[in-house]
């Protein structure tokens, strides 16, 4: 799936941004530190569902697992919690231990990260419909600890650079601007016309690849 | 005619605003040399909030001579550096402060909402500027529904006008509600909307481009927009209108004060005469309670921090907080259904270039029985960037590869969405949580609950975008339920019974404190509101300055 824009790398026109701007997307290209928040305990379970919602099995990832633990370290949280749930820091803990849980009974693994890629997609797949209840899960709204979970990790994902550059994206624009609007298929210098034009829906359903 | 020709050309008076802005520097000028009153000076007005009503309210004000002091949460932005191209890291423009939600559809507060610094939520609004319509100050006698204002829109016509100018606002000519013309001319649009437009007029549904308040030619020292499409993330060009550029500058240059990373925590009341005294607030940098003495004070804080306000101002003479002794403070908080659904397209559209506002359509916005709901909606073009478009994709169910897949087909959809006018209720409330904040005031708790006729409306509109989106060639289509804007939460009225505000903004229990911002509205059309807000907040200033008892000094 990887190779629809082969040639792209928004970080080429990082040279026509403003300073502020390449200071931050280029800090998301820098060495990781270690988590800070989440213990080594939960750190393996962390992984294993930053990996599965994001479809990552290989080296290189985008550090999904060290973006949010970050923003959960640094507190920059999202300004509202719901009246039934906890505050995201701790509806982080519950969800891994719930799925942990989960792996345990369903699936008589030591935790969700032991568990075999199938085996770890069938709990997420439980997470999202909200279909997961006992231990941990009983203390949380389920389908809300899915959206509170997956809304920073697509945060995460989707501000770095290589997924940038996965999905076509122009990028910042500050100073120089987008000139060539349209009507269609106008590009940019820096842009890439996508080498193919699959219909995701299409490809999804077909069971491709 | 005249007007016509001279598009663009023609500047509001008594606002200098756009020639204080440096062309090449996008700093508020005048930050270093601005007017500073101690709290011990009895200020004329001390407004609460830096944002559309506060600003607005503050520059009319200073031009009549009136000493001001805005008190600010967040902090005094100087974009060149803090403003960024990037949704992660726009994060610290939004009031991320923790709030609880609740009710039975519970309104995701934070960037979707919420602002917080100078300048206010407009810093990242997307640029939208309608007016309201005539009808929407008197649903409850033209449609049996919400309630009427005790002003009509013929009391904020020349306002609208006025702050179009002062925006300034591009669009064509607009032929819904009252029909008006704008300032200046309409932008031009990106292939997504021209797609989506096609889509329209197949159908015969009118659309028009704009209005929004973004500059298209060159304002003064504000330069033209450069359509890199972040207006959501902080318009870091002085393209787009909001009160860090089109107001406070010239406040500021008439001795206005802007106090900011300072959170006004209660209005202090003088306890024999019931009249507000001052606004006592925190520094962030020190967390020591200070009080700013003032003659009159002004909240403009937004619909869920001025009812926080109001609700943690207590005292012995009104126990239950400022306002609220007929426990109307923090009722009818409403919110605009934001439906936005997306077609996937055979050609490249790359949605991310361009402002994501272009179009919209206004021809549902009134009732029409034969649609079995009351009220109406608009429709509007929008262009999320990646992580916006990501909850899309998440909210159509995918997750891991199928999200994967459907992320790196972003440049071939484009998106239109809708604003319903969902209706007040008396049980969708900010009231205090038992949760506080660091300076341990109660945070807000918000609850909001739809009705029968709001469930009917959104799936009206809902199926009225599909329908465009299928015209227009889509061959797939994916829908997020969303949420956008805030009203409501000390609406004014006609009396104190079912209000708490009076026609001129007046807190119907203390004779000097005023509410300036959108917790007044009574209904919301389906409009953004940032446009009446500044329109509101005009007319009070001309209603403040004209009243001669209050004329200061």
């Amino acid at each position: 799936m990887i190779g629809r824009y082969p040639d792209y790398d928004v970080m080429d026109n990082a040279g026509n941004w403003d300073d502020a701007t390449r200071r931050v997307v280029q800090a998301r290209l820098e060495p990781l530190e270690p988590l800070r928040f989440f213990s080594a305990d939960e750190e393996p379970s962390l992984r294993a569902l930053c990996d599965v919602t994001t479809a990552q099995d290989v080296e290189p990832r985008v550090p999904v697992a060290e973006m949010v633990d970050d923003k959960l370290a640094s507190g920059r949280l999202d300004g509202y919690r719901y009246a039934n749930m906890p505050r995201d820091p701790d509806t982080w803990r519950l969800v891994l231990r719930g799925l942990d849980e989960t792996a345990s009974e369903r699936h008589q693994a030591g935790s969700f990260a032991a568990c075999d890629t199938q085996a770890r997609e069938a709990i997420v797949s439980a997470f999202s419909k909200g279909e997961l209840s006992g231990g941990a899960w009983d203390e949380l709204d389920v389908s809300r600890a899915w959206s509170v979970c997956m809304r920073a990790v697509l945060a995460a994902f989707y501000s770095h650079p290589w997924a940038f550059n996965e999905i076509g994206y122009g990028g910042p624009a500050y100073p120089q601007g987008y000139m060539r609007l349209g009507p269609l298929s106008t590009l940019e210098p820096h842009e890439r016309r996508g080498a193919t034009a699959e219909d995701p829906v299409r490809v999804e359903q077909e069971g491709q690849s | 005619m005249i007007r016509g020709l001279l598009k663009g050309a023609i500047g509001p008076a008594d606002n200098d605003s756009r020639f204080l802005l440096d062309v090449h520097r996008r700093d508020l000028p005048g930050q270093d040399t601005m007017a500073r009153y101690r709290d011990s000076d009895e200020v004329d007005l001390c407004i609460v909030g830096a944002g559309a009503g506060g600003s607005v309210l503050a520059q009319r004000l200073a031009r009549w001579g009136w000493r001001i002091v805005i008190i600010e949460a967040g902090p005094f932005w100087h974009p060149d550096e803090d403003w960024v191209s990037d949704e992660a890291g726009s994060h610290q423009l939004y009031w991320t402060q923790e709030r609880v939600i609740g009710g039975e559809d519970p309104i995701e507060m934070g960037k979707n909402n919420s602002g917080r610094g100078v300048g206010g939520s407009m810093v990242h609004y997307a640029g939208y500027c309608p007016r309201f319509h005539p009808s929407d100050f008197e649903t409850q006698t033209r449609d049996g529904v919400g309630v009427d204002w005790p002003i009509s829109y013929r009391d904020l016509k020349s306002h609208y006008e006025l702050v179009e100018r002062e925006l300034p606002v591009a669009g064509q000519d607009w032929p819904w509600g009252d029909p008006h013309s704008y300032p200046f001319s309409p932008h031009p649009i990106s292939g997504p909307a021209q797609t989506l437009w096609k889509g329209a007029i197949e159908l015969g549904i009118e659309m028009r481009v704009g209005p929004v308040g973004i500059v298209n030619g060159t304002f003064g020292n504000r330069p033209h927009c450069i359509y890199r499409g972040f207006c959501l993330q902080g318009c870091k060009v002085n393209a787009k209108a909001s009160p860090y550029v089109t107001h406070l500058p010239d406040a500021i240059a008439h001795g206005v004060e802007v106090r900011a990373d300072s959170m006004a925590v209660r209005v202090e009341i003088d306890q024999s005469s019931g009249r507000a005294s001052g606004v006592t607030y925190v520094r962030e940098s020190d967390g020591v309670p200070r009080q700013q003495r003032a003659r009159m004070v002004a909240l403009a804080g937004y619909s869920i921090e001025t009812p926080r306000l109001l609700l943690n101002s207590t005292s012995p003479r009104f126990p239950a907080g400022l306002g609220n002794g007929e426990d109307q403070v923090g009722r009818y908080v409403m919110v605009q259904g934001a439906a936005q659904t997306a077609g996937r397209y055979p050609d490249e559209l790359r949605m991310y270039k361009g402002p994501p506002p272009e179009v919209s359509s206004e021809q549902f916005y009134e009732t029409d029985e034969s649609r079995g709901f009351a009220r109406g909606f608009s429709i509007q073009t929008v262009s999320p960037q990646p992580i916006g478009w990501a909850e899309h994709v998440l909210a159509d169910g995918h997750w891991g590869r199928a999200l994967r897949e459907y992320m790196r087909d972003y440049n071939h959809w484009a998106t239109i969405g809708v604003l319903n006018e969902l209706l007040p209720r008396a049980e969708n409330r900010v009231t205090l949580a038992d949760d506080t904040d660091p300076y341990g005031m109660p945070v807000a708790r918000f609850d909001y609950t739809h009705g029968a006729n709001d469930k009917a409306n959104m799936e009206y509109s809902t199926k009225v975008i599909t329908d465009i989106l299928k015209a227009s060639g889509a061959q797939d289509i994916l829908t997020i339920h969303r949420y956008a804007h805030l009203v409501g939460g000390a609406r004014m009225g006609a009396s104190p019974e079912n209000s708490v505000v009076d026609a001129d903004h007046r807190v119907w229990e203390v004779p000097n404190l005023y509410i300036s911002d959108g917790s007044v509205c009574p209904t919301q059309g389906s409009a953004n509101p940032a446009l009446t807000i500044m329109a509101l907040a005009s007319r009070l200033a001309q209603r403040l300055a004209a009243a001669g008892s209050n004329t200061p000094k």
